[in-house]
């Protein structure tokens, strides 16, 4: 029979084995496919994308912006341009926009694919927001372009991506982003955040970590002499830095004072209390969202708290007639207003 | 009686036969037919027992994991078949459930829709009945659940519904049958056209959606002549429905018009054209083409919350209507009764005792109730039966290989899994419907949420994994009550963690044997008893840890939604839950198990039987696998039973029984080669495995493995008709086999090491 110590040491060793190959992004397995992606057609698509954007933002661009941008060597940036060139899709000669037609519709394409494969995550899985952009940073290189277009076509051809950003529509028409930095606005101004901004990847967990979402109202407080822009959203003071606050896009526009100040979240609804519901914050989305406006949480509806489970969450309400009951998770994603508790209408039939 | 079959357009009635069975309905003969829909807990599957009296039949639609009923009953001189439709709030088609329903009624073109809708919730239901009118004309509405909505205070005046909705509105107890005979008439004037539906539609989206919805209808008009839901059409494309979207490409949405396909009498004479392939030439595809392009241009001017502001505009609608038929919402439950019991039952400090009051008493009459009924099935089939079939065998001279092969291995195989399997589950499962039907069940889902939430899952697993510890694979299939796809799919991996009843006996049998005998007598019992609770506990951490890793790891990207309806509370209707539990879930889940107990019957009679260069299979796979099965702390008889008991875990201890007399070449003892059996007295069957070799780490070892290892045949083919996936059946299968090696492997390796240090 084997010797027991040497057989849990080899059991130990079998575990650490599998753990270094299966680990999520440091493991084997994750390095091999990141290894595999990172191919020559993958740095063009990567070139020509970067080449775009700088077009798109009018920003200029250099071999030096390139292998910053792919995290690759100068030398290989510009063998990756001289190829980009040998296909004609970039003419270098041009100065300031090297793109051709061809290499900005094959960009257009690819940066198609990358902003319907978010949407697809947001909308039908449930993949973190954070998690979005480095998936579709490799699925980007893996659509034909009919798989793209049914893709499209299953999504309900979407016009934006999760972030805001306009997704590219098959014959490449790409419509001008609205709107301007948060770090343009002043004291007192109001509007809609349209774009949050997914690069770099820590200042964007931040941005969420923080609870904003697209389609939230903001009204600047003040910006401070450092550069730290205070403003209220949704009922709540945020202040961010001025990096951040770049990467925050908003369209300037009055915001309809109910979603502004005194409106609470229905998880702040004690047993026994009324609400009239107000809405669903934007940083609901997909499924979510659509599960609770099918169950009739729409603007003016009203739902009572009514019965606590026995560890306080879910709490059940009365929606609609039907009592329902929503994690604290959900209610907080409902913005109420408070009504008297109502003795009408549910009254009729009480005497009897 | 008229005839409702179309003699003048064959090729129409065979074009919707072609898409019938696209939709997966059986193509038979049937007059006319009726779609079943409506939200989840109206009392839907009750309408549809009372209209088909249980003469159903269940079935998957096709690539989908979604559940399906038909039926048929006969109403005057005609067969109506009817299909129950997925259960959803709305028809958006934006979970699988939605899309089927959608699809049915829009490309079936059911003769008629029923919408059955809970009285006591009328705004809600309204929602759906308002999607439904948008598409077809051809509507019944059901309003189910009078009684209670009485009970409640809300008092909704049928006729007025009906006036506002343009359909037949028919008032109905479907638990008592009332209003039934009411309901088939109404499904017969609408289906023979006697009754002319004016459905009302929604006049009034928002000003962006209607600018838009006014530019497309006209073109959709133009390019399908007739087409009675233009405006739905034009709504879908907005939406870019991918589905509706390829049907007016194709032409497919003309094909779609009453006139086409609907029943004709002889008063109407209308007769729609064409053959099964062809579009019908009145339709302009150039025209349908271009009023797609212009749709995806709209859609660049329709506001954001498009989606948000349409469902707005339908439940003002349905708030509207639902006040003028005196049904407006409730604000508060009305009924003392209820909200008194739910006080005691959800509260801080009287819900958990309760809930385990209540189930631990569910599980004593179980347990308690079984071991009669079970003994009087094993003296009849196994004592009784098998020696007359072995005798018979005798008497017709067949030859002794023939008759070992049938009677001993098929034969006892199956009588055993009866013996064993039926009265529990006779007993278990009508309780349980019970509680379901009162309602108490989605009250212990409420109290459990929030602790199956830390571990990703949903607060009904707690109901699928109490109904595992009856059967796995009734375990599985209750899962259809979570509608969030992750937690689904963490409810129906993990459910094998539930101990079964195919696998109390043999933890019990082992915990006597080799747990109760090492605590003085007078206790054994009790020492027994909670060894083998503790080992179903065991499966309950391994639950939660394994639902835990899951939705942390593989299922992250799963989607997730979370919803719970807390019901009013109904009064049990004993008699008929008995007969439904009885064939829904107990007598379903026997065949299943009887269908696969038989291959194995045989695999034990042969592996005992056939021999191979001078030993029997099973010798050469016992001495083969002996190394690694002392490795994990079993023996090669335990894995070999072990994988030829895969059908049923019933017949382990037998089978081990019969392995280990026959490789031990014990004299005297059991049946005979291939021939399972188990021995009167306890104490005989330790000798017998003490004989095998085994010892107290063996027995411990086992019970884990008991608990641990891949579910049952039956479970994995259910595991797989749920999910269609082979990817999570083997996920399914194989994840609780490792974790028991793994776990056995270390307390195997842990024991010897502080025995030998």
């Amino acid at each position: 029979m084997t010797d027991p110590l040497s057989a849990l040491i080899g059991f130990a060793m079998l575990v650490a084995a599998l753990l270094v190959l299966t680990w999520p992004r440091v493991g084997v397995v994750a390095r091999m496919r990141r290894g595999r992606v990172a191919s020559e057609r993958v740095t063009m698509e990567d070139a020509l994308k970067h080449l775009f954007k700088c077009e798109y933002a009018g920003q200029p661009w250099s071999v030096e912006s390139l292998a910053g941008a792919l995290e690759i060597s100068r030398a290989q940036a510009s063998e990756t341009l001289a190829r980009l060139q040998d296909r004609g899709l970039v003419r270098l000669d041009d100065g300031d926009h090297p793109l051709t037609d061809e290499g900005r519709s094959y960009a257009l394409r690819i940066i198609r694919t990358h902003r319907l494969w978010e949407r697809f995550l947001a909308d039908r899985t449930g993949v973190e927001p954070a998690d979005w952009h480095d998936r579709a940073e490799r699925r980007e290189h893996e659509f034909t372009p009919q798989a793209v277009e049914a893709l499209a076509a299953r999504l309900g051809h979407p016009r934006y991506d999760p972030h805001g950003d306009p997704i590219p529509t098959a014959s490449g028409e790409m419509p001008e982003r609205v709107g301007v930095a948060l770090t343009s606005l002043g004291e007192g101004d109001e509007g809609l955040i349209t774009h949050l901004e997914d690069e770099p990847e820590e200042i964007y967990q931040r941005l969420l970590e923080l609870g904003l979402a697209l389609h939230m109202p903001v009204r600047i407080r003040g910006v401070d002499p450092a550069g730290w822009v205070r403003f209220e959203t949704d009922g709540r003071a945020v202040a961010l830095d001025p990096m951040a606050a770049r990467n925050v896009t908003v369209l300037r526009r009055p915001v309809a004072p109910d979603r502004m100040e005194g409106a609470e979240s229905l998880s702040a609804l004690r047993q026994g209390e009324e609400a009239e519901v107000l809405g669903i914050i934007p940083a609901c989305q997909g499924t979510q969202r659509r599960r609770l406006l099918d169950l009739g949480v729409v603007p003016g509806t009203r739902v009572a708290a009514e019965l606590g489970s026995a560890a306080g969450d879910p709490m059940a309400y009365r929606i609609r007639g039907a009592l329902i009951a929503l994690r604290a998770e959900q209610a907080s994603w409902i913005r109420i207003q408070r009504v008297p508790v109502s003795s009408t209408p549910g009254d009729r039939g009480e005497a009897a | 009686m008229p005839a409702v079959q179309n003699a003048g357009c064959d090729g129409c009635t065979t074009q919707r036969e072609a898409n019938l069975v696209r939709l997966g309905l059986r193509p038979d003969r049937w007059d006319y037919l009726v779609a079943l829909a409506g939200n989840p807990n109206t009392g839907k599957s009750t309408v549809f027992n009372a209209l088909t009296g249980l003469r159903q039949h269940t079935g998957n639609w096709p690539g989908k994991t979604v559940v399906r009923a038909e039926g048929a009953f006969a109403h005057e001189d005609s067969r109506v078949k009817v299909v129950d439709l997925p259960g959803t709030y709305s028809l958006q088609a934006t979970t699988d459930d939605e899309e089927v329903a959608r699809d049915f009624i829009l490309f079936g073109q059911p003769d008629v829709t029923l919408v059955v809708v809970d009285a006591t919730r009328l705004e809600r239901n309204l929602n759906l009945v308002l999607q439904v009118l948008a598409i077809t004309d051809r509507v019944v509405v059901c309003l189910n659940l009078m009684d209670e909505a009485r009970r409640h205070g809300v008092a909704v005046n049928p006729a007025a519904l009906e006036r506002e909705l343009g359909v037949p509105v028919v008032p109905t107890v479907a638990r008592e049958g009332r209003g039934i005979d009411e309901v088939m008439a109404a499904v017969h004037r609408v289906a023979t056209g006697q009754f002319h539906p004016e459905p009302y539609r929604i006049a009034r989206f928002d000003d962006a959606i209607e600018d838009a919805v006014s530019v497309l209808e006209p073109g959709i008009e133009t390019a399908f002549p007739g087409l009675p839901n233009a405006r739905w059409v034009a709504l879908r494309l907005l939406n870019a429905d991918q589905r509706v979207e390829q049907a007016v490409r194709t032409g497919e949405i003309g094909q779609l018009r009453p006139d086409a396909v609907a029943p004709v009498l002889e008063v109407s004479g209308v007769t729609g054209s064409g053959d099964a392939s062809a579009v019908s030439e009145d339709v302009d595809l150039d025209e349908a083409r271009a009023v797609l392009a212009e749709a995806s241009r709209l859609r660049w001017t329709l506001p954001s919350d498009f989606h948000d502001s349409t469902v707005a505009s339908i439940y003002a609608e349905a708030t509207r209507i639902a006040e003028r038929a005196g049904g407006g919402a409730l604000t508060r439950a009305r009924f003392t009764f209820d909200r008194t019991l739910d006080r005691w039952l959800t509260s801080r400090v009287t819900g958990f005792p309760l809930m385990l009051l209540i189930l631990t008493a569910v599980f004593w009459i179980t347990i308690a109730g079984a071991n009669v009924p079970s003994g009087m099935l094993a003296t009849l089939l196994i004592d009784t039966v098998h020696p007359i079939l072995q005798g018979f065998g005798a008497a017709v001279g067949m030859p002794w290989w023939l008759s070992g092969f049938l009677f001993d291995g098929v034969y006892l195989a199956t009588a055993w899994v009866v013996s064993v399997m039926l009265p529990p589950m006779a007993i278990f499962f009508p309780i349980f419907t019970l509680l379901e039907d009162f309602g108490y069940l989605p009250r212990v889902a409420f109290n459990l949420d929030h602790l199956f939430k830390k571990a990703g899952a949903h607060g009904k697993q707690a109901l699928t994994m109490t109904m595992g510890f009856g059967c796995n694979a009734a375990g599985v299939v209750a899962t259809r009550v979570i509608d969030s796809p992750r937690e689904r799919l963490i409810a129906i991996i993990t459910n094998n963690f539930s101990l079964c009843n195919g696998r109390w006996p043999t933890q019990i049998l082992l915990a006597t044997i080799f747990i109760g005998a090492l605590a003085p007598p007078h206790l054994a019992g009790l020492v027994a008893a909670g060894a083998v609770v503790g080992v179903a506990l065991l499966g309950i951490v391994f639950m939660f840890i394994t639902s835990w890793g899951l939705s942390r790891t593989v299922l992250r990207g799963e989607a997730s939604t979370f919803s719970l309806e807390l019901p009013p509370y109904r009064p049990p209707r004993i008699l008929q839950t008995l007969y439904t539990s009885l064939i829904d879930r107990t007598l379903i889940v026997l065949w299943r198990a009887v269908v696969f107990a038989v291959p194995a019957g045989a695999a034990i009679w042969l592996v005992g039987n056939v021999s191979l260069g001078g030993g029997t299979l099973a010798e050469h796979f016992v001495t083969w696998s002996t190394p690694f099965a002392l490795l994990v702390g079993l023996n090669g008889v335990i894995l070999l039973a072990y994988i030829v008991a895969i059908p049923a875990n019933e017949i382990v201890i037998p089978t081990i029984l019969m392995l280990t007399v026959l490789t031990a070449g014990m004299a005297g003892v059991g049946e005979g080669a291939g021939v399972m059996f188990e021995l009167d007295s306890v104490a005989d069957i330790g000798t017998v495995l003490q004989a095998g070799g085994w010892t107290l780490l063996t027995a411990v070892n086992v019970m884990l493995f008991s608990l641990l290892h891949n579910p049952c045949s039956t479970t994995i083919y259910t595991i797989y008709r749920e999910t269609r996936s082979a990817k999570w059946t083997t996920v399914a299968s194989l994840l609780p086999v490792a974790m028991g090696f793994t776990v056995t492997f270390l307390v195997t390796q842990l024991v010897r090491l502080t025995a030998g240090g």
